[in-house]
């Protein structure tokens, strides 16, 4: 290669590898974005403060940093679910709407004139999580039928279920679901459904703590049972899979409702915990986002609860700099998705390494 | 409403009119991403690469006030991005659907940033200078294709030569069968003497360099203003075009008016004011996408043997 450094035979794969490597592509994605702060004439060394800052530092931020995090944890789960039995899904921003939508219409079931009625809270927060499970697990369930049954690609197929998912909501609440007023938006959610607050003087709600606990379930799923272990292996090779007698059809499946149920619930928690009634462009590139942080979790259901913490400080800490410096709020798209290029990039560097100088120099028939 | 205006002559013409001119960004995008598939690469990041070309051919015809070096830039935009891109699939050779849908995500972000630091968050949005509409004399006035096909613009007779064009590269260059021998057998190509790398870096770039015409035909023909959602997945209806093309252009023309049929049947039936929800209209060309790819009818479409799956030289 050349004096300095040499190709290894296969890529280094140890954790510090792995660790080092990350970290410089982090670095460099940062240095990149530092870059976009200077056209605004900002210190990009104080616009990461400013921006980390408003994030982490005080304890209102890091409780907006949650909120934001919350959506963005529950999608990267169902990502990890999907994509690790080799359901490549990429339909999150269809079952995020679809999931809101069947919380919207059972949570105004339960108004007072509603078809069921007042329901205490701890009734009605688990059947309304069964019902955007339900709803965005069929959405996303129909395309693992796709599929399985007809061997359909179901990247393409996921991408566009999205826009059909969009134009649906869209169409509900413009016509069937829309209340009195100007806006095409659902009523506002009886008061009593919203999702309490969970750390006094935050906005950060008891979605949150749905989050953690799915993240512990998916953990426990693909670690500790033996349907998640069939499911994995359908992802690593479905051949030996099925020459092992796993139905790979079924545990396609199971992986699709459940990819899409978490995405539901993702929806259904930005629903009751935000914005409290359907409107449009609710999900605004967040089933994109989410897998983004899966990504960059290496599909590690664990991991997860940091990155989806990290990106979404991210989004709060460039919202509150548009509103102080007029720094477009777009930068955190640039910055999420350059750190998980780059990362991805790194792994060209660990194909590689230095060539010590007191090493006696191979011949050339010995290099790799 | 009367069934027979919406089966008269003034529908029908309106609608394939807009059938044929919709059909151009879908078909330009195709034809390149064929020619990255036929090499080994599935470029989901196209919609990103078309967002890309619709912003560089808004801005290079913003300032200069010229349409046609708009479009030079967009393909030059596109180019240069899928570089990028073909580092990514081939050099690092990270997964194609990874890298495509996190690129996406990128193009998002720049090409709204760039467009707010350069326009101002403000300012009220200023439309540029457009492609007219060529009427081709003798051509146009042939009774009813004559309006339909030859009244369009010099960049849709410029996408139905590149189709013919890209056919005749595809099956009967040296240079076509080298880059399907790579889409089919890395392997072998390489015996043969043929760059594995190199092919699909040309194959990406080709992609890109279409994709971002496409993204100038759809600012400079369609829209003629820049926003963050002009893009409203035409870059993944041509991965599905390509699929029913069966990597074949002219298939993939024939797909491609489908499609573009599907999005002017919503536009004429709200001008012609039927009563059907928009939405129903609008999800019509992803409904048939998802029909068409499903495999539910015409069975399984056989791809590039080496799709999606990265080359390591021996």
């Amino acid at each position: 290669m050349s004096r300095f450094i040499e190709r290894r035979l296969a890529p280094a794969e140890g954790p510090i590898a792995i660790a080092t490597t990350m970290g410089a592509a982090i670095l460099i994605a940062l240095v990149l974005g530092g870059g976009l702060f200077a056209v605004f004439h900002t210190n990009p060394v104080t616009a990461y403060m400013t921006l980390f800052g408003e994030a982490f530092a005080s304890l209102r931020g890091f409780g907006f940093s949650l909120v934001k995090a919350a959506p963005l944890a529950l999608i990267a789960l169902g990502t990890i679910v999907a994509w690790r039995s080799g359901f490549g899904y990429l339909g999150f921003e269809g079952c995020f709407v679809i999931g809101a939508t069947a919380a919207t219409a059972f949570a105004l079931a339960t108004a007072d004139n509603g078809m069921i009625g007042p329901l205490p809270f701890l009734v009605f927060l688990p059947l309304c999580i069964l019902c955007s499970l339900v709803a965005g697990g069929i959405w996303a369930g129909a395309v693992g039928l796709l599929r399985a049954r007809f061997g359909g690609n179901e990247v393409l197929i996921s991408l566009m279920s999205n826009y059909v998912g969009i134009l649906l909501v869209q169409y509900l609440i413009s016509g069937p679901m829309r209340a009195p007023g100007g806006l095409p938006q659902s009523e506002r959610l009886p008061q009593e459904t919203w999702l309490p607050f969970i750390i006094s003087g935050t906005r950060a709600h008891a979605g949150i703590l749905i989050a953690l606990l799915a993240a512990i379930l998916v953990w426990a799923l693909l670690k500790k049972t033996p349907v998640g272990f069939e499911m994995i292996v359908t992802g690593l090779n479905p051949s030996a899979a099925r020459y092992g007698g796993i139905s790979t059809s079924a545990r396609i499946l199971l992986a699709a409702f459940l990819a899409g149920g978490l995405g539901g619930i993702a929806g259904m928690v930005e629903l009751l915990g935000v914005q409290h009634r359907l409107v449009d462009g609710m999900s605004g590139g967040v089933g994109f986002i989410g897998i983004v942080v899966a990504l960059l979790a290496r599909l590690n259901p664990v991991w997860v609860l940091l990155t989806a913490v990290l990106y979404g400080g991210m989004t709060v800490g460039a919202d509150a700099m548009q509103r102080s410096s007029g720094v477009p709020s777009s930068i955190t798209f640039i910055l999420q998705s350059l750190i998980v290029l780059l990362v991805l990039a790194s792994e060209l560097a660990r194909r590689y390494r230095f060539r010590s100088p007191f090493q006696v120099a191979l011949a050339p028939s010995e290099k790799a | 409403m009367d069934l027979s205006l919406l089966f008269g002559s003034a529908f029908l013409a309106t609608w394939l009119t807009a059938s044929v001119r919709l059909s151009g960004p879908i078909l330009l995008a195709a034809l390149g991403e064929t020619f990255a598939e036929r090499s080994g690469i599935l470029n989901v990041g196209i919609e990103g690469t078309i967002l890309f070309g619709a912003l560089a051919s808004y801005l290079a015809c913003f300032y200069t006030g010229s349409p046609v070096i708009g479009l030079l830039a967009a393909i030059a935009l596109g180019i240069l991005s899928n570089l990028f891109l073909a580092f990514m699939f081939v050099t690092v050779r990270a997964s194609q659907v990874v890298v495509g849908i996190v690129f996406n995500v990128l193009a998002l972000g720049v090409a709204s940033f760039v467009y707010r630091v350069l326009m101002g968050e403000a300012a009220s949005p200023q439309p540029v200078t457009m492609f007219k509409p060529l009427h081709l004399p003798l051509l146009s006035d042939l009774p009813i294709i004559g309006p339909i096909l030859f009244t369009q613009t010099i960049l849709l007779y410029l996408t139905i030569a590149l189709t013919a064009l890209s056919a005749i590269i595809l099956f009967r260059t040296k240079f076509g069968l080298s880059l399907r021998a790579v889409g089919e057998n890395p392997k072998a190509a390489e015996a043969a003497g043929i760059g594995v790398a190199r092919m699909r870096y040309i194959g990406t770039a080709i992609s890109g360099a279409a994709a971002g015409m496409a993204g100038g035909y759809l600012m400079l023909c369609e829209v003629g203003l820049f926003r963050d959602t002009i893009v409203t997945g035409q870059g993944f209806i041509a991965l599905a075009v390509v699929i029913l093309g069966r990597w074949n252009p002219w298939k993939a023309a024939i797909a491609a008016f489908v499609f573009g049929a599907a999005d002017a049947l919503q536009l004429s039936l709200q001008l012609f004011g039927a009563p059907v929800p928009p939405q129903l209209l609008l999800s019509l060309p992803y409904i048939l996408t998802i029909l068409a790819i499903s495999g539910v009818f015409g069975g399984k479409a056989v791809q590039p043997a080496a799709l999606m799956t990265p080359y390591e030289k021996a």
